[in-house]
Formats: structure tokens, sequence, C-alpha cells
């Protein structure tokens, strides 16, 4: 009996601790109307990223992610064109065989791919998981990122469209050398009495008169 | 009446069953209620994992080794890390190992508290379900904040881990620690003296030292059938000897022993993580390791605690990027070999009970 009776009381506590719950919040969110927030490192559907000013891609067709890829979920064709430069063919991510592991991120070196925290892409066709390059940039243009390459790509980027009118740009390109060098001697050479003359006389007197 | 001809009868329960956990076929003789004969059949989850790992260079291996135990897959990440970084002589930074031990020991916790929701669920309780997997929900977020995933983590990377903890996460991490284990004192409350729980699991499915060691049993459902054995201890790794924590033991091997022991182990783990998180030191995380990176040629089997027993793999290495052989051993299997031995003669939910208890999970028997 005393046996029952303790029983009924341990049964009494336990629903007292259910209790307890009836009077709070539900940690529980309603999906589709309210969302989490999805935390940054999050891997979700892998993007294809664009230059945040000129909105092209940021991939050099360098096919480290493809190599790195553990499901080959990625396929890349990348010919080289006349001018021995890749040019990027084809670039598909299929969705159903990519276990979201991250690898193709931290292989690429050009901050080019991405994975986000995006997820809602659920379909019924099979065939609508392959994505192709377009569909992978549009779904990128959103996500910020922070920009791992060396800016290098900029500067050299002018002089191909320079190259026609090369009457015009030798002289400037000639004073800008000019205009750097006794920049270099002032810093190495202070209060040396013979300064090398530029070639440009125009420069001449400033150097002295600094000196 | 007594001489009334009974008849046997063949019943399936699973591969679709909620109590299997997974997809795990139990052929049953019945007579009445009671179980005559207990066959495993196992299989459906079968992933040629260890194949597949044999095609992927070690970094790759990573991720498809995360599927062989989905639920301790920080487990999985780091045994093969281990293997791979003995068989290299690769020296993990301090700091490293530590994020490891915060991690497996997370890890451990949530197993832990999908065993008590998921037993307490089997044997009838709902509740303790929905508030563990509340607390656990506190871990995945804790996960998914460091390395972007809640269940296939991909983080124990040979050499170290992949990326560094947030800022945010050693303030969370020691709130959801503490939560914790006061949570595992109201789960305690909840259910210990609850009668029809006690009567349920006391005495019920009783496993003995020597058949738990003949069958090759591990983790803690050897502990709770009174033998002291972790590898943590007896087998050490990382850096588990600066830590002071207990190993739970418990006598009876019993339904309910197996039960408490996995409570007393989350309190335990709490513990280590919360000591870890004062002892950490900033720090390197990773030690330079090539994405293509080969080991010497050589062989390893290498073991860690997990929280359904020994976790091992058999590494192989020929020298070249991609291993020889990897052979992973995972605590299920022969812990399903003995559900035959043990729940023979009881009533089928005797049988959901036990079979829960033992915290088997599938894609780590099938692989
Ligand atoms: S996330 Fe992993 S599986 Fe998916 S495309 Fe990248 S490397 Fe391949
Ligand atoms: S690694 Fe980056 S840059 Fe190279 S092909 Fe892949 S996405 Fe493009």
């Amino acid at each position: 009996m005393l046996e029952y009776i303790k029983g009924f009381f341990e049964l009494v506590k336990g629903l007292g601790i259910t209790g307890k719950h009836l009077t709070k919040h539900a940690v529980t969110l309603q999906y589709p109307e309210e969302k989490d927030v999805m935390p940054e490192r999050s891997r979700g559907v892998v993007v294809l990223l664009s230059d945040k000013e000129d909105g092209s891609l940021n991939c050099t067709s360098c096919l480290l992610c493809m190599k790195a890829c553990p499901t080959a979920a990625i396929i890349i064709d990348a010919p080289r064109g006349e001018d021995k430069k890749k040019v990027l063919k084809k670039f598909e991510l299929d969705f159903s065989l990519c276990c979201y592991c991250g690898l193709c991120e931290e292989a690429c070196n050009f901050s080019a791919l991405k994975l986000t925290g995006k997820y809602e892409y659920s379909t019924g066709n099979k065939d609508d998981l392959i994505w192709d390059v377009h569909k992978l940039q549009d779904v990128g243009r959103d996500v910020d990122y922070v920009d791992k390459r060396k800016k290098k790509v900029k500067k050299v980027a002018p002089k191909p469209t320079v190259s026609e009118a090369t009457d015009e740009i030798k002289p400037t390109q000639s004073a800008d050398k000019i205009e750097t060098k006794p920049v270099e001697i002032k810093t190495d050479k202070i209060k040396t009495d013979k300064i090398e003359t530029p070639q440009d006389k125009d420069e001449k007197p400033k150097t002295e008169g600094e000196a | 009446m007594s001489n009334l001809r009974t008849e046997e009868f063949d019943i399936n329960m699973g591969p679709h069953h909620p109590s299997t956990h997974g997809v795990c076929r139990l052929l049953l003789t019945m007579d009445g209620e009671k179980v005559v004969k207990v066959v495993p059949y196992i299989g459906y989850l079968h992933r040629a994992i260890e194949k597949i790992c044999e095609n992927r260079t070690y970094a790759m291996c990573i991720p498809i080794l995360d599927r062989f135990e989905y639920v301790t897959a920080m487990s999985c990440n780091y045994v093969f890390s281990l293997a791979a970084e003995r068989l290299s002589g690769i020296e993990v930074p301090e700091r490293a190992e530590y994020l490891r031990v915060i991690m497996l020991e997370l890890n451990r916790i949530a197993s832990h508290l999908i065993f008590f929701g998921t037993t307490a669920m089997d044997i009838g309780a709902l509740t303790p379900f929905l508030y563990a997997l509340r607390e656990r929900e506190y871990i995945m977020d804790l996960f998914e904040m460091t390395c972007g995933q809640r269940l296939t983590y991909n983080y124990i990377r040979v050499g170290g881990v992949s990326k560094d903890i947030p800022n945010e996460f050693t303030p969370k991490c020691r709130e959801t620690v503490a939560t914790i284990s006061d949570k595992v004192e109201e789960y305690k409350r909840l259910l210990n003296g609850n009668p029809i729980w006690k009567m349920r699991t006391i005495g019920v499915g009783k496993l003995d030292a020597d058949l738990a060691l003949a069958y090759g049993v591990s983790g803690p459902i050897l502990r709770a059938s009174g033998v002291d054995y972790d590898l943590r201890r007896d087998d050490p790794y990382s850096i588990y000897d600066r830590f002071d924590y207990n190993i739970p033991i418990y006598q009876n091997g019993d339904v309910y022993d197996r039960y408490m022991i996995r409570l007393d182990e989350i309190q335990e783990s709490c513990k280590i993580v919360a000591q870890a998180l004062d002892q950490i030191e900033d720090g390197p995380i990773r030690a330079k390791v090539s994405p293509n990176f080969k080991p010497a040629a050589g062989e390893t089997y290498t073991r860690i605690e997990n929280s359904r027993g020994e976790m091992g793999v058999y590494l192989v290495s020929d020298g070249t990027k991609k291993p020889f052989r990897v052979k992973a051993r995972g605590g299920s299997y022969p812990h399903l070999q003995l559900l035959p031995e043990i729940a023979t003669n009881c009533m089928i939910a005797d049988l959901v009970a036990i079979f829960a208890s033992f915290d088997v999970i599938l894609p780590e028997v099938d692989r």
C-alpha cells in the first residue's frame, strides 16, 4: 500500500515538471511563416560569387574545386581559348550528389565559390537539381563575402584597352616612370651630392630643391 | 486449459518500425506475447562506406565517414584523423586538441540525449523525447555556428580542425553545458521514481559481465554491467588526462542501469567541456597538411570511446594519397548481435525496451 502511495506521489512530481512547461513559451518555430536565422558559416546551397564591382564571375576555371569534391558533384569544362586563357564553358553543380561538405569552398583560392545559408530549393524534378553557371551565379548575387583575391587583376586590366592607341600613351607612361624614380632616390640617398638626374628635365629642379 | 496447444508464429518487426532506430528487421518467432526467437536482419543501410573511402583522398574520406555514424559524426571525423595522424606522425596543435575534446564531448552529450529521448519514447513516455531534443538543439546550434552543419560536420581534420570557434561560442557553450547539467537532474526527477518506468526497466534485459565481454560489448553498456573499462582512460588518446572526471559504473546490467549510466555520463561530459573551456588557450588550430597528403606506408588500428562504445578505424596506407583499406568498427554491431541472446523468452514489450537500451544505430551496423 505504501508503495502505491509513494508511486502516486512520484507520478504527481513528474506531472508537476511537465506542468511547469505549460506556462512557458514554445521553443519551436512555425516554419514557413517564421524562419530561423542561419548562422554565418552555415553550409547550405553552393553558389558562385560575382565580383563586387563589375558583377563578373570570380571563377578562374582552375578546377581545384572539382578535384576536391568527394562526390564529383561539380563538373567544369574550361578549354583554353586562343590566347591560352581558360574560358569557362560549363560549370554544373549537381545538388543531388553534393553532400555539403564545404571542401570546394576551402579549395577555391579566388573567392569564387561559397556555401551559403540558403536551403529552400526543393523540387519535384530531379533534373532541376543540376544548376548551371547562370543559376549558381544568380542565386549568389546577394551573398556577402570577404574577397581574398589579390588585387593584381585590376592593374593588369587597363593594358589591353590601351594597346590600340600606342602613340598617345607612350609619353604618359614614361612620365609615370620618371615620377616614381626621384622618390626612391630621395629616401635612399639623402644628402648625396650627385643625384642621378632623371632623363626628363622637368623633374630635375624638384629633386634638387628638396635635397 | 494447461494442455491447450499453442502455435508459434513469425512476425516481422521492421524494417520500418519506429523503435528499430533506422532500418533493422527483426524476425520474431512469437508464442503469444512471448518472444521465442529473435533474428536480426541487417544490411538495409549498407552504403559501402569502406569501399568508397578507398577511392578517395584522405581529406575526402572525412565527409564520407561522417555518414558512418551520423549521430556522433565528430567521433567519426576524429577517429579517422587520429589514425592518419598516427600513421604519418603529425603533431596536432594544442588548441586544436582542446577544440576536438570540446566537440567530441558535446557530441557525446547530444547522442546520449537522443538515447534518453528515444528510449523513453519506446518505453512509453513521450515527454522526455521532446525535452531531450530541445536540449540537444542547443548543441546543434553550437556546432552549426562553428562548422556550419548540424549533423555531418566535416570539422575535425587530419592535423587539427577546420575552423576556429567564433567569438560567441565560448559563453554560449558554457551556458549550454550548465543548462544541460541542470536539466539532467530534472530528467532524473521526471523518470527515476516513476513506478511505471521502474517496472518496465528494473531487472529487464539483464546482461552479465561475462556474456558482455564474450560478445565484445563496449562503452556504456559494458560499464552498466559492472566492467570498469573506458578507452579515454585505458587507451589514452588526445588530452583526456588533463581533465578531472569520473567514469560512472553500474552493477546490474539491466535497462534501468543502462539508462542511468548515460544520464550520468552526460553530466561528466559537461564537466569535461567546462574544464576544457577554462584551459583552452589561443594558438594555431591546424598543422600544415597538404590536401593530397600521403602518410607513410603502414597500418594502424585506432580506437576511441564513442557514445556507443568502441569506435575504431583500421587504416592501411600504401604510401599513396588514397588509403589502401579503411575498416570502420562501430560499437553497435556487437550490441545488435547480443540481442537474440538477451531478448529470447521475454515479452515483446520488453524486447523493445532492451533494444532501445542498447542504443543501436543502424548506419553504424551496416556501414
Ligand atoms: S560542398 Fe562538397 S560535395 Fe558539395 S560541391 Fe562542394 S565539395 Fe562537392
Ligand atoms: S576552385 Fe574556385 S576559381 Fe577554381 S574553378 Fe572552382 S570556383 Fe572556379
